[in-house]
Parts: structure tokens; sequence; C-alpha cells
């Protein structure tokens, strides 16, 4: 906290500075590029970049895989310059933007409902010409915008009651739906979390929070016995098993998970060495390249390496998060925390079940992971963090819907 | 500003403090997790990962050779190339037995087999063990498959050792062959093991590499031949496709122990061809050692048919073979020795005391006992006849007599000395004993008295008594050597029957004396029924012997009255058979034979020339006779290299 502001923006002293020299919008894009965080930019390029060694490590002895690596590749560089661009993006359009990307969302989902191509048992993907896109992944963008953009809107000094909270748990709450309903559990949970924490952020009172978790706990058996899907109580069946040592069908399900546990243990401190890893390189566990690629990293790097992954996470949404904190407008603070919430349950989940402390949701790592949609979603989301740090002292006002 | 809005900033920052401890300590689990995984637990999932990927397979090991006395081999192993599928490893037999069908050629019916056997194995749970599509491979259809193996999951094509007998027929019948193992196999060979071994042995004979003896030697000296198995460390991916082989020592299978027999596979031949295509069976001993030179039977199968599992039309065409390739002749096969038995019964008599060297009988053709009348071989008779004339011209009147003298009961002992009625295993199966009768034996067996007019029949080797070429050659080496002890043998290194015995019974050197002379005179004397076969063609040697008739069945009065004796007269398969024992050199022995020509009639005239050229070539290469393995100290091991042998 090296700005004495942080403290309080009451006495005008940021407001002052907007309109001098951190008014960036008025000293040309060069010099904005120049102003960009680029330690963090360079923080988020070399983890991908790691994940894409990972994945050519996990995959390159597979003929059908062996090439993924370089298609993985050219979607960071897409989605590298995507993130700068947005990231030099006024948060004032980005606001502008929020509704319609959320409405465009919702849009997406029902589609995906109608004429959706299923995948692995749940109905996710759309096809868009050439691409097969997963709107859900979208969603979780879309809805942190969205909540920012409503507080943005409702949220006045007068106005702290609870019910102006009604409106954001409605935002969520619909995209979650529909994608509870393809379904996905993983992605649903991941984007009610991350909306829970906006509406925490932007807040609640403690009491109807307090209400919530116990009425969440309350709620627990009643959503695994008469809303889960049959496939997914399996699932939270066997996690609880192996998580308790229970017998486990070493074949079926939790499979996947043992021989993810193996491959972590087997990597010790330092690893087997880049390309080295036995399990990870003989086929063993399945979707290494996709969700379980953390097994790939731990047996071939050792703990080390993968707590060098989570630090590097952690510093990112650490920093992040203190950005948001200074940030003057609830759009920027609420849409950056926001973001930071969403790729943080999306690594906690990841971690979670690749460590088997969580059920197998199949949730990507941010970054890491193989596959598009969640590169694109993840370095949106670092294309708003790092547009909200730019315009962290623009105090912004929102007239009607855009 | 308000206080309301610096409140509400104040609230916001508080909270986002709030929500960032929060994920540091989520953070903090995870590593610690981590931690747990990867530091505590490492040696726990090291161990398993290993175990994950290293398989140890079960080695089978390499099956020793057979090999002469000379170490040439007799059965060894070739390479062949080989598909076989692991069930367990590929999703749809069908369509992979479909794959490999395109690329090589596989009759449906052998296809819609394995289809059946893979489902079998994956019922029984055995889907591990891979189920052999094709063997012997053409070196073309091996590189083809090698090529596609790797997008055939399941599919593995390599090269296998096949038990290989590069002699074929020669030695079916003494070698045997080997086969996979049947159940019946199986319950034979664990029949006194622990369940334990039993199960290993199972486990190991389901190797499609492994195969066992199922008849002669290779049964016999099945443990000898067979090794230890081993372990091979294998790595392997998740789908069990084999990625690399780590070499251990100590986990090597123990190759089976070579076999040396006493065979000289040179003489086996010779006297295999000298057959000349006739069915019939050779024995050839080194009378001074006992060692079996050549053990003939021909016809003969050949046992490299039976390696791979012989296909049932091919089996029924050997089983119904009107010449029996199937029958192990020179040790399975019971003939009455006709006159090569007449030494037998004379030195029975002369032991017996029952007569003299010189004791007459006077022949005229026939030999009146009781009511009825027996007739002596030569129309018109040998006159007067000894001992001497009588082996020579082999006199049946003189042997009925003396016979009728002697008493069954002591020629059934003294045949017994000279190793009648046993069955000689030398380390093969499928032999008889034969029989030789006596008073017991036929109250025992038949309920009846044993009349005299039986005692007449067996002094001329016809009538119930039942003996093998190799008994024959047995009775002319103790007659060679002159009654000394003589132990027969065939395997040279490799264990020892034990029914096997020394032949010590005492039989008085100069009676057998007698005999040598008697068998001296047939070959090489003026009345001699092999008069013109004495001569080996060798200059000095010559070999003495004794021709023989087995009677295939009996002369009926009608022919015999009518004069159809000749057996061109009758049906091939009812002429009688020829036989022929003899030694040489006659002054100073060193080899015995016996052969007998089936359907060949005349003794002398069939039999005597075979026995002569066999024992021509023995002769002649009598000086390199000598068996390498005595020569070398240490005992040669089973080679460890696939090819063929020098």
């Amino acid at each position: 906290m090296n700005r004495e502001g942080f403290t309080g923006f009451s006495r005008g002293e940021a407001r002052t500075r907007t309109a001098t020299s951190l008014n960036f919008d008025n000293q040309g894009p060069l010099n904005k590029l120049m102003r960009l965080p680029w330690g963090f930019i360079l923080l988020i390029a070399a983890m991908a970049l790691t994940g894409i060694a990972m994945l050519y490590s996990s995959a390159h002895t597979n003929p059908a895989e062996a090439h993924l690596w370089k298609l993985q590749l050219v979607r960071f560089v897409v989605c590298f310059f995507m993130m700068i661009g947005l990231a030099m993006l006024p948060l004032s359009w980005w606001m502008r933007l929020a509704f319609p990307a959320y409405v465009g969302t919702i849009v997406l989902l029902i589609l995906v409902e109608v004429m959706g191509v299923t995948g692995g048992g749940a109905q996710r993907w759309l096809q868009i010409g050439p691409v097969a896109v997963q709107p859900s992944e979208f969603a979780k963008l879309a809805v942190t915008m969205a909540l920012a953009r409503y507080y943005q809107m409702v949220l006045q000094p007068q106005t702290g009651r609870v019910m102006v909270h009604l409106g954001a748990l409605a935002i969520i709450l619909l995209p979650a739906a529909l994608i509870f309903k393809q379904p996905d559990f993983g992605t649903t949970l991941a984007l009610v979390a991350s909306g829970g924490v906006v509406i925490f952020l932007a807040g609640l009172s403690v009491r109807v929070i307090g209400t919530g978790i116990i009425g969440g706990i309350a709620s627990v058996w009643p959503i695994y016995q008469f809303v889960l899907a049959p496939y997914q109580r399996e699932r939270v069946d066997t996690f609880l098993a192996q998580l308790f040592g229970g017998a486990t069908n070493a074949l079926g399900e939790s499979y996947q998970i043992e021989q993810g546990k193996i491959a972590i243990g087997a990597g010790g401190l330092n690893g087997r060495g880049f390309l080295q890893g036995i399990q990870s390189q003989q086929d063993y566990v399945p979707e290494q390249h996709t969700d379980f690629i953390l097994t790939v990293i731990a047996e071939e790097f050792g703990f080390l390496g993968s707590t060098a992954l989570l630090v590097g996470f952690a510093v990112l949404l650490g920093w992040s998060l203190y950005s948001a904190a200074r940030s003057v407008s609830w759009f920027g603070r609420l849409a950056s925390a926001g973001a930071v919430a969403t790729i943080g349950f999306y690594i906690v989940f990841n971690v979670g079940m690749v460590l088997g402390l969580l059920p197998v949701v199949g949730m990507p790592l941010p970054l890491i992971s193989y596959g598009g949609t969640a590169m694109l979603t993840t370095m949106a989301c670092f294309g708003l963090i790092i547009a909200a740090h730019m315009h962290r002292d623009e105090k912004l006002t929102a007239r009607g819907l855009f | 500003m308000s206080k309301k809005t610096a409140d509400l900033d104040f609230a916001f920052t508080r909270r986002t403090a709030i929500a960032g401890a929060a994920g540091g300590l989520v953070w903090a689990g995870l590593i610690a997790r981590l931690f747990q995984l990867q530091i505590l637990d490492q040696e726990r999932y090291q161990a398993q990962a290993e175990a994950n990927h290293i398989k140890l397979q079960l080695a089978p090991p390499q099956r020793g050779r057979i090999l002469d006395r000379f170490g040439r081999p007799l059965a060894s192993h070739r390479r062949a190339g080989r598909i076989s599928i692991t069930p367990e490893q590929t999703d749809n037999p069908e369509h992979t037995l479909a794959q490999i069908a395109a690329l090589i050629e596989l009759p449906d019916e052998r296809l819609e087999r394995i289809a059946n056997e893979i489902r079998l194995s994956r019922r029984r749970n055995a889907g591990f063990v891979p189920v052999t599509v094709a063997h012997e491979l053409t070196y073309e259809d091996f590189a083809r498959m090698n090529v596609h193996a790797a997008e055939m999951p399941g599919v593995n094509v390599e090269m296998a050792l096949t038990r290989s007998y590069p002699r074929g027929r020669d030695f079916a019948h003494v070698l045997g062959y080997v086969a996979r193992a049947s159940q019946d196999d199986l319950v034979r060979l664990t029949g006194d093991m622990t369940d334990k071994e039993a199960e290993t042995l199972k486990t190991m004979f389901r190797h499609p590499d492994m195969r066992t003896g199922r008849q002669g030697m290779e049964r016999f000296a099945e443990e000898w031949l067979r090794g230890k198995p081993g372990y091979r460390k294998l790595v392997t991916n998740a789908h069990g496709r084999v990625i690399e082989e780590i070499p251990d020592e100590r986990l090597a299978p123990t190759p089976g122990k070579d076999l040396f027999v006493t065979i000289d596979s040179d003489l086996q031949r010779v006297a295999i061809e000298r057959f000349e295509g006739e069915s019939g069976a050779a024995v050839v001993m080194d009378v001074e050692s006992g060692d079996v030179l050549a053990m003939v039977s021909t016809p003969a199968f050949d046992p490299n048919d039976f390696v791979n599992g012989i296909s049932t039309a091919n089996y029924s065409e050997l089983r119904d073979d009107t010449r029996s390739p199937l029958y192990p002749r020179a040790h399975g096969g019971v003939y009455p020795p006709g006159s090569t038995f007449k030494m037998v019964v004379a030195t029975a008599a002369l032991e017996a005391g029952a007569v003299k060297p010189t004791d007459r009988v006077h022949c005229n053709g026939y030999y009146h006992f009781g009511n009825r009348t027996w007739h002596c071989w030569k129309k018109g008779g040998h006159g007067s006849v000894n001992l001497h004339t009588g082996i020579k011209g082999s006199c049946d009147v003189y042997f009925y007599e003396i016979a009728r003298r002697t008493g069954v009961d002591k020629i059934a002992e003294t045949a017994r000395k000279f190793g009648f009625g046993q069955d000689w295993v030398l380390g093969m199966t499928g032999g008889r004993g034969g029989l030789v009768p006596d008073r017991e034996w036929k109250q025992r067996v038949r309920k009846e008295n044993w009349y005299e007019g039986e005692t007449l029949n067996f002094g001329i080797g016809q009538g119930q008594l039942g003996t093998t070429p190799l008994q024959l050659a047995l009775m002319t080496a103790r007659i060679a050597t002159e009654g000394k002890p003589f132990k027969p043998r065939m395997i040279g290194i490799g264990p020892q029957s034990q029914d096997d015995h020394t032949l010590d019974a005492p039989l008085d050197p100069e009676v057998m004396k007698l005999m040598k002379a008697g068998m001296y005179g047939v070959t090489s004397e003026g009345g001699g029924t092999a008069y013109r076969s004495g001569d080996l063609g060798l200059g000095g040697p010559r070999l003495a012997g004794k021709t023989g008739t087995a009677q295939v069945r009996r002369i009926t009065r009608e022919e015999r009255l009518s004069g159809v004796r000749s057996g061109s007269e009758i049906a091939r398969e009812l002429r009688d058979h020829a036989l022929f024992v003899a030694y040489a050199p006659a002054d100073n022995p060193k080899y015995a034979i016996s052969v007998v020509v089936e359907h060949g009639e005349g003794g002398s005239r069939t039999a005597a020339p075979v026995a002569r050229d066999i024992l021509h070539f023995a002769l002649k290469t009598d000086s390199r006779r000598k068996p390498s393995y005595s020569q070398s100290a240490s005992l040669p091991t089973s080679m460890t290299d696939a090819g063929e042998p020098t």
C-alpha cells in the first residue's frame, strides 16, 4: 500500500490525480501501452508457455495429440494480443459492453439448449462455423461484467438494502440454471461461487451471508438426492470414497484420480524431469492434456514445480485483487474482483479435483490446460483486470443501461 | 463525499482483504496437499508408478536340444515369425482379426477358431495370455505385419523359437515330438506337485512358446529338457503396449539341458535308406558299450508337423495309413522271432543238459508228436543234423526235438536272460515287452494247462512268443559278447530309465561260442541259410547272423498240399515278415543288429542284405564312432542363441 489514498478516497485527492497524471486516455495509445503492467503480463505469458510445454510433454508420444501444443500456442498468441487490446479498452467501454455481452451469452446458452452438440455426456458445445465454443465459459466473464455493471448502476450510498442484492442474484441464477441444465455442475458451481464473491464484496450484510451459508449447507443433501444426475452422484460418491480411503474401483471413475495422484506423488521434490515422467509419458492419466495437466507438471517438475505454479497464480490473483481494491469505481472494483474470483475458482476447483480434494467436476486449469474457450475466457478476464487497473482512478458515471 | 460513501468504500476494502485472506488460506491448503502427496507419500506413489508401468512377464525357458553321439542336432530350434493377440488389450477382436486377415492370408475357418478362442479366454479371465493367430510366417508376411502392428492394439508380431527336428522322419519314433500342453498333459505333469508349483507350471505352459514332450524322448526327458521359467521386465504404457525391456540377469529363465543320445544319425540315415521304402525296423548296437547306434522304424511321420498342432485331416491320414507310420516298430512292434530265436532254444537245451552239441536228430521234413504233424521249412528234410548244422540250416525238426526235451519253462527262463519279455525303455515311450510264454503264464492268463505241442512251436520262435526288434538286437549282442554282462543304453548324457537293468544273468561262454559258430555257419558255410550275406565287402571282416521268418498267419493244410507256399502267390499284407539278426566282424564282434522287413517273406532274401549293408557302413565308419560327449571334459550346456547349431 504505497498509496495513502487507499484508506479513503473521500478527500478528492484521487479525483485530482485522475484529472492530471493518470488520465492515460489523454496521452495517446503508445504511452498507454508503455504504461501497461508488463511484469504482470510477462508472468501470464510465462505461465501460459509453461502450460504449452507441458502439453507437448503429455501428448507428444501420442500421434493423434502430438500437434496440439502448436495449436494451443497459436491460440495463446491470438488471445495474448486480444488481452492487450482489451486491457487498453477504456473502462467505460467495458461497462457499456456488460449488459449486451450478458444478453448475448444468455442467447448462446439457450441456443446450446436448442441445438448444441453433445460431448462427454453433456450438451455444452455450440458449433459456430468451423469452431466449437462453450458458451458456459463466456458466461463466467459476462456474469462478472453484468454484476459489476449492475452494482455500478444501483450501488448508491443511500441504497444499502438487502433488496438491491436480489437483482444481482437474478443476474447470476439465470445463466447458472441454463448451465446446470446442460448439465455442467462444475461450471454452475464456479459461476455461483464467483458471483457470490462479487455480492459479498458489494457489501451484502453479514447476517444475510451467514443465513445463506447455513442454508447452503442445509441444501447439500437435498441437492445431492434430488437435483444431481446419477453420473454426478456417482462422481461425488467416488470422491467421498477415495477421500476417506474407502474401497474404490480402480478402473472406474476413481481410476483417473488414482492415476493422477500416483503421477503427482511420483514426482517427489524435484520431479523426474521434462519428458521423463513415467506416468505422464505413457498415457496412464486420462485427460492429461486438459483437466489433469497439473499431474504432468507435478510429476516432471516435482513439488517445487507444482508449488511454483500455485505461487505464480497467487501472485497474479493477489496483485489483481490489490489492484481491484484501489479502483475508485464500483464497476472497476467488482469487475476486477469478479474476474479474480472466476479465475481463482477455476484454479481451486481444478487443483482440488486433481489432488483428490474435490469431486471430478471437469474444470480446466487456467492458462495451462489445453482448450480454446477456456484460454479465451481467462485471457479476457486478465484483460478486464488490467483495464480496471489502468483506469482505477476513473470515476465512471452510468447513464441508463448503456 | 458523504460519510456513507466512505463507509461503503472502506467496507469494500475490508471485504477484499477478507476474500484475499480466504484465498490465501485455500492456496495454503492446496500446497499442503501437494506437500503431503509429493513429499510425505512420495515413496508409496513412486512404488505404485513403478508397479504401474513395469510388468513382469513370464519368460519361457528355452528347451534343451537333443543331439546325436557326435553332437549333431536331432531336435533343436528354429526362428519363426508369429502373430498373437492379447485379448485384454483389444477392444474389438473381430475387427482386429479382420485387419490382420487383410494383410496376410488366413482361412475363414481358422479366423473363426481364433475368435472363439479369444472369447473363451476372456470368459475365463485369462485375457492376458496371448492367443496365437498365425505362426511360421513368411518373411514378407512378417515384415508387412510388423509395419502395421502399431496400428492394431493388442497385436504382437514377434520372432518365436519353434521346436525343430532337422532330421525329419528319421527319429520320429525315438524322439517323439512336442506339442502345446493339453489339459491331459497338465494333469500328468502336475501329478505330484504342490498346488503352487502346479499353478506356476500351468501359467508357464500357457505361453505360446512353451511345448511339452508328448511322445518319445521329448516326453521321457521332459524335465531335463524343459528348464525353469524366468521373467522379462517390461516397460509398458497404460494400454499395455511394451515400450522397452529392462534386462535383468537374475530373472532370466534357466534353459533346459541338452540331451545326448548314443545314436549315430548317419548310420540311422543309411539304415532307413536301405529299407528302400519297405516297412520294417532295424536296431544297431555297439556290443562293447551297449550304445544303441541306430533305432529305425519305417515308415515314420514327421514330428515337425506336430509342433504347432497337426490338423485333424493330416492326423487321420497318418492314423489310417495301412503302413502305420505312427507305429514304433523297433521297440513297440511285437513279432514272433521265428528262427532267430533258435539260438535261445539251443542255449536253453545245452544249459539244461537236454542235448549235447554232437547229438544228432534226423530230419525228414516233418515231426510227429501226439497225433499231430509239425513241418520243417525244408521240404524233404535236412537229413541228420547236430547243433551246428541245426542252426546253420535252421532245421525246424531239430529244434522241435530239443525244445521238447528242454521244456517250455527252461526255454522261457533262458529267453529272459537274453532280455526277452521286458520293455526296454532306453528313454523312449511306446515300447512293449512282448511275451515270453510259460506254464505259469498260460495257467494265469488263459486258465489252461500248457500243451507240449506248444513247446514245439516255441522251439522255432512261433506261437505265443512275441519279441521286439530291440530285444532281438539285445539277444544278438549277448551272444556276440559271449554272455558278458550287457547294458543297453540310448541316452549318453541325460536321465536314465530306472527300469532298464544290466543283463547279467550268467550265460556259459562255451555255449555262446557254439552259438556264434552256428551263426557264422549261417552266413559263411555251405548249407547256411544266408550264405550269400556273409561277406561285408570290406575285404576281411565277415558277419555272422541268423535268418528268421515271422508267420503273419498259419499256412493252411490245403496250401501246403497244393504247394502254394511262396508269398508271391498270396496277398502282400498276408506275407510273412523277414527277420535277420547278425553281428560283425564275426571274429571280433563290434556291432550287433536286428532287422525286420515286414512282409519281406524270407529272412535270407530280404532282411539279411539289409543287415549286411548297414553293418558294412557301420564297420567302414567304425574308426570315428567315439561319441563327442565322452571326449570333452566339461559338459556342453544348452545353446543360448537360436540359430541352427553347427
